[in-house]
């Protein structure tokens, strides 16, 4: 057992040295992929020079080796009783330290190089806006369980001076909620049919088709003639062939990226947090601290979500890893599933029933925005090309969508948190508990004040920049009058629980 | 104003002037790269001097003389102990409730207009994300460290 006071603990220590193996993986690998069309072009050009271009490599080598070497001796970090001390750069020395209490949780990443030479990348989580304010970018694995171990003792102590003594004990006692099975793994990923490869894959056909080999080439021609110049030849069976291949390819990809980041995935809980550990060749783990939960969001997908499966997601102040804060703790659960893990993350059951549908007039930012604008856009195009007019039956769903928006865009304040139900095709449900809005606010542009109604934003700690639980279109008096009900409640809450935004920050006081 | 949550009061007719004058610098500066790049192209378009920075000045004298007052006619404000309400904008009307129980910590901060006329600027942080930061600008410099010194009083009484 490590003592986390003794002089060597406390002594400013150095990245492990194998980082510098990392080193060309690290600076040199993107750019060199970057480089490799222009050495092709190169390649089939006449003024070409190999002495140069071993020169020009032979220089980047050495700069980016000395540079990587440097930065290497000049960064040390210190793991001290109260506080973490990172120093680095040579001309430009900066000293960061972040007081313990700051410290969130401690996160371990490993890529696949790191996995095959034994080493981890440490991510200090502070709640801070900065991102990497506290990473460490490669430590022995020893090194870095040895670090979170620490500065979870640290962290936890002044909080809680019971916990201290099983302490180190407690960290292993993880209890499994929830596993995704292989087979419920592949499924998933029949759902994240992706049509983005699909068009990056035909992008390259277009430009990449000379790189090939001579029988390929006849192919990817044939393949771009039917699919880039939408010229079908002589045998019509080609087209369908292509489509097919296309939603294989959707389909193969889906399933790819969903294993690849998905694999293994678990959701596992200790005292204080729920820790989500998940990803085939970049295994990682989050942390997420069941006090800093905001609001919970439940997702329906347009297909899985009428076969019953659901996501939730937690919105966490401090919560690392992924951006805007939103974390998801269950990818593909049934509700049943999903209705235990509210429980745990302090969140009250979504009630349905409570629940009240906006003003009628939220169907005309619809109509404009899925009919409207789409149709001239529609008819625009096909002016210029007649295939454009194909489009049209989508507008059907255009107008499907708006007209069921206003039933299917539904809010309520029950006792104990502000519901807001959103979506026609697929559905989301926020869950924010009165304790986690920090600010309401109504907003009226013009077309809303023709029509009477306003939007009422609710503000919640770490939130994203898009779509957060807004309740659009709401008729003005019954806005107002639902401002004053969560208002009402936000002042009813006992002290203890008025803030879930600052009951952390404070709890040492 | 806009929405019937509280009755809100206006701002300090003092702040009207901040308002004008904060205008009239911006139109100003405005009007008179316009009419030195009017002067110095003036051998090459041959226009009559004045057929830019005409209109220039002319949008100015309106935003100072009509639109300021108008902006400042729609913001409202009102403080009932237990909240703040800020209430703002012409084409888009924003209403703005912060809980006391929220706020994180407060400015009340005064540039050199303002105080010459007299008024301060009153901003309140929450933990929040599109509202971290809410202002409420033109009201007394008194006002401003009345309703801080409740917001303090409630925020150091909240036994955590």
């Amino acid at each position: 057992m490590v003592k986390p006071d003794s002089p060597d603990e406390a002594a400013p220590r150095r990245l492990d040295p194998r980082t510098l193996l990392l080193l060309p993986f690290r600076v040199g690998w993107g750019s060199l992929i970057l480089a490799l069309p222009a050495v092709l072009g190169w390649s089939r050009g006449e003024g070409f020079n190999p002495g140069l271009l071993t020169f020009g490599l032979a220089l980047f080598l050495i700069v980016s080796i000395a540079s990587g070497l440097l930065g290497w001796l000049t960064f040390t970090y210190q793991v001290l009783p109260d506080q973490v001390v990172i120093a680095r750069g040579l001309l430009n020395r900066s000293r960061r330290s972040i007081p313990a209490e700051r410290i969130q949780d401690v996160s371990i990443t490993r890529g696949p190089v790191s996995r095959l030479i034994g080493l981890a990348e440490v991510r200090l989580e502070t709640g801070g806006g900065e991102k990497d304010e506290g990473v460490l970018a490669s430590v022995s694995l020893a090194e870095a369980r040895r670090l979170r171990e620490v500065l979870r003792r640290q962290a936890t102590a002044p909080a809680a001076a019971a916990d201290a003594a099983a302490g180190a004990v407690a960290v292993e006692d993880e209890a499994v909620l929830f596993r995704l099975g292989t087979g419920r793994l592949l499924f998933l990923g029949l759902f994240k049919f992706s049509l983005v490869w699909i068009a990056a894959i035909f992008g390259l056909l277009q430009y990449g088709g000379e790189l090939t080999t001579y029988d390929l080439e006849w192919w990817m021609g044939r393949l771009r003639d039917v699919v880039v110049e939408a010229r079908p030849q002589d045998d019509p069976g080609f087209g369908l062939w292509i489509v097919g291949a296309a939603i294989a390819l959707g389909l193969a990809t889906g399933v790819g990226r969903t294993v690849l980041k998905n694999w293994g995935f678990t959701l596992t809980q200790d005292e204080r947090r729920f820790r989500v550990r998940r990803g085939l060749l970049t295994r990682s783990e989050v942390a997420v601290a069941r006090r800093q939960i905001q609001l919970g969001l439940v997702e329906h997908g347009p297909i899985s979500g009428r076969l019953g499966w659901r996501v939730f997601k937690v919105q966490t102040l401090g919560g690392g890893g992924e951006a805007s804060g939103m974390q998801e703790l269950l990818p593909f659960a049934r509700p049943r599933e999903v209705t235990p893990i509210v429980g745990l993350a302090g969140l009250p059951p979504f009630r349905e029933d409570d629940l009240a549908a906006v003003s009628p007039a939220h169907a005309v930012g619809g109509l404009i925005g899925f009919v409207g604008i789409p149709a001239v856009l529609t008819g625009v195009a096909s002016v210029f090309l007649w295939p454009a007019l194909l489009l049209l039956p989508l507008l059907g769903l255009g107008l499907a969508v708006a007209l069921l928006r206003p039933g299917r865009h539904r809010f309520a304040a029950t006792e104990e948190s502000v519901q807001v139900r959103r979506g026609v095709l697929g559905r989301r449900d926020w869950t924010v508990p009165h304790g986690a809005v920090q600010t309401l606010t109504m907003r009226q542009g013009p077309l809303q004040r023709r029509l009477g109604v306003a939007t009422v934003r609710i503000d919640t700690a770490a939130g994203g920049a898009a779509g957060g639980p807004h309740v659009h279109d709401v008729e003005t008096a019954r806005g107002a009058a639902f401002v004053g009900e969560v208002m009402a409640r936000v002042h009813a809450l006992p002290p203890r629980v008025r803030s879930r935004a600052t009951a952390g920050v404070d709890e040492g006081a | 104003m806009a929405f019937d949550i509280v009755p809100l009061q206006r701002l300090e007719r003092g702040y009207l002037q901040v308002m004008r004058i904060n205008a009239l610098i911006g139109w100003g500066l405005l009007a008179g790269l316009a009419a030195a790049g009017e002067f110095l192209l003036r051998s090459r378009t041959g226009w009559p001097f004045g057929v830019v920075w005409g209109p220039v000045a002319a949008l100015g004298l309106l935003s100072v003389l009509v639109l300021a007052p108008g902006r400042w006619r729609r913001w409202g404000y009102a403080f009932t102990e237990r909240e703040l309400h800020v209430a703002r904008g012409w084409l888009v009307r924003v209403h703005t409730v912060v809980p006391v129980a929220r706020v994180q910590h407060i400015d009340v901060s005064q540039g050199p207009l303002e105080r010459g006329a007299g008024v301060a600027t009153l901003r309140l942080h929450t933990a929040g994300t599109e509202g971290s930061l809410v202002t409420l600008p033109g009201i007394s410099a008194a006002r401003a460290e009345e309703i801080r010194d409740a917001i303090r009083a409630r925020i150091d009484d909240a036994p955590w």
